[in-house]
């Protein structure tokens, strides 16, 4: 197997360590995860500058909050920490922009708990019952063609390309009704936005402009399609997101359309992640693959550690809007928090063992799908059954599925992706 | 055990309508509305006390 095995980590020099560098992020998760580790031991709110990119003014820098409680006593403070300065990028940047690509990400009561009771009511569980069984088929299906690809090919397939990425695309694509001719064009638009400027995502080098350009695309689509809706409901979420009130107020197209990019950003990539590094770690830890494909009802389990385990969001900020102390730190108004949720969930304050895979990890208390607070996944519903599916679909229709490596990782702080996971289908396990 | 939940701190995340579906729903305002204020299973409207991302469940024994 030439994938990463779980290596001892190396000592780390934290001189050598910018969290603000995307190209530090691409380097081993065991030397990633050392450093994690000796910034929440050693420095728990260590100081970084913000990086540089073109147009966009550098601003004073940031607190990294690596320890579980610090991360959740500012994520449980809405009004101390608030999202509306930016919670997705380390620099300001104008409130239109954050508010367009964030969404309800990047906004503070009382207009996010309005847009989120909107949104909220066409995510409950009950809401979501049918699009559950659609995911069943849509998974059925994606690993179907994944193994006709590999019998194309000498029984390779990229697992990013084949499998993880189709499940969530084809599930939110669905739930918005996007029509089939446009999904090629949302997943291209969808990459650019979460390449965290990776140079290989982005065709010309002005990431900026491509970045609001692929973010223009996407809002074009749901404007036509809300518009569509309102005209000609049918029975998706688009027509729940055009139709529904909260207080007689009702989204506008362009508030739809921020909403559409959220669920690709938060829902789309985020899920991706969580399965191709999944099959990663259980290629990693072939004994937990086999506790976890022998035992249906460890699949509850088995999906929450994968969400701890791979931390498909890395962090969100927060900016404190009044002087005060947390966790020791004091602080005044102003300065910029980086939650590091993969650093919160492998505090061993918390979790026992926190550097081994354990699919049976019970309790999980981790923050994959964010802390306490009103900013809290508005997927996690979904993203777990989603999950649940997809991970008992490959035991039982892709057992011979092993994954070859090595993994092409994206060069993003922000999320923690992978490019491309070579793997073989069809071999002897 | 009775069971009350704060409307205006509920973000409606559905987390306890997940643990416990007799007792919560996420309902048309999205916002939680307890369906048994008496709860049968205790275990899992603690549970689900716990688990909101809100702190919007109070439980008295």
């Amino acid at each position: 197997m030439s994938v990463e095995a779980p290596i001892p980590p190396a000592d780390v020099d934290l001189a050598t360590v910018d969290l603000s560098d995307r190209e530090w992020w691409v380097r081993p998760p065991a030397e990633r995860h050392a450093a994690l580790d000796r910034l929440r031991a050693e420095r728990p709110f260590a100081f970084f500058a913000e990086p540089e990119i073109p147009g966009i003014p550098a601003g004073p820098g940031y607190h990294a909050v690596t320890r579980y409680a610090d991360l959740e006593a500012i994520s449980s403070q809405p009004a101390v920490f608030c999202s509306g300065k930016g919670a997705v990028s380390m620099q300001d940047v104008p409130a239109e922009l954050h508010e367009f690509y964030g969404s309800l990400i990047s906004m503070d009561d009382p207009r996010h708990a309005k847009i989120r009771r909107i949104v909220s009511k066409t995510f409950t569980p009950r809401m979501l019952e049918r699009t559950l069984d659609s995911v069943r088929t849509i998974v059925d299906d994606v690993l179907a063609r994944a193994r006709a690809t590999a019998e194309a090919d000498d029984g390779a397939i990229d697992v990013v390309a084949d499998l993880a990425a189709p499940i969530p695309l084809r599930v939110i694509c669905d739930m918005m009704g996007v029509p089939e001719a446009d999904r090629p064009g949302v997943l291209a638009n969808s990459n650019i936005v979460l390449s965290g400027g990776d140079p290989e995502l982005i065709e010309n080098d002005d990431p900026l402009t491509a970045f609001l350009t692929a973010g223009m695309e996407m809002a074009t689509l749901m404007e036509r399609l809300a518009a569509e809706r309102l005209a000609d409901p049918r029975d998706d979420l688009t027509t729940a997101l055009v139709r529904y009130e909260v207080d007689g107020e009702r989204l506008s197209h362009q508030e739809i359309a921020s909403f559409f990019i959220l669920l690709l950003v938060a829902g789309n990539e985020t899920t991706r992640n969580a399965i191709s590094q999944g099959l990663l770690a259980l290629e990693e830890w072939p004994q937990e693959r086999a506790r976890w494909a022998a035992d249906p009802s460890l699949d509850r389990t088995g999906v929450e550690e994968v969400v701890r385990w791979v931390s498909p969001v890395t962090w969100m900020r927060r900016t404190a809007t009044q002087d005060g102390e947390v966790g020791g730190h004091r602080f005044t108004a102003g300065e910029k928090f980086l939650l590091f949720y993969n650093a919160a969930n492998r505090d061993p304050e918390v979790f026992a063992d926190p550097q081994r895979f354990d699919v049976g990890r019970d309790p999980n208390p981790h923050v994959g799908f964010g802390s306490k607070g009103p900013h809290f996944c508005l997927g996690a519903h979904l993203a777990r059954r989603e999950l649940q599916v997809t991970f008992r679909a490959v035991f039982e229709q892709l057992p011979d599925l092993e994954v070859t490596g090595p993994p092409h990782r994206l060069a993003s702080s922000f999320v923690n992706g992978l490019k491309r996971l070579p793997a073989r289908i069809g071999g002897t396990r | 055990m009775r069971v009350t939940v704060d409307r205006e701190l509920c973000v409606g995340s559905g987390a306890c309508e997940v643990l416990a579906p007799d007792v919560f729903e996420v309902d048309d305002d999205g916002a939680v509305r307890v369906l048994q204020a008496e709860p049968d299973d205790e275990d899992a409207v603690r549970q689900a006390a716990q688990q909101c991302p809100t702190r919007a469940l109070s439980l008295e024994d």
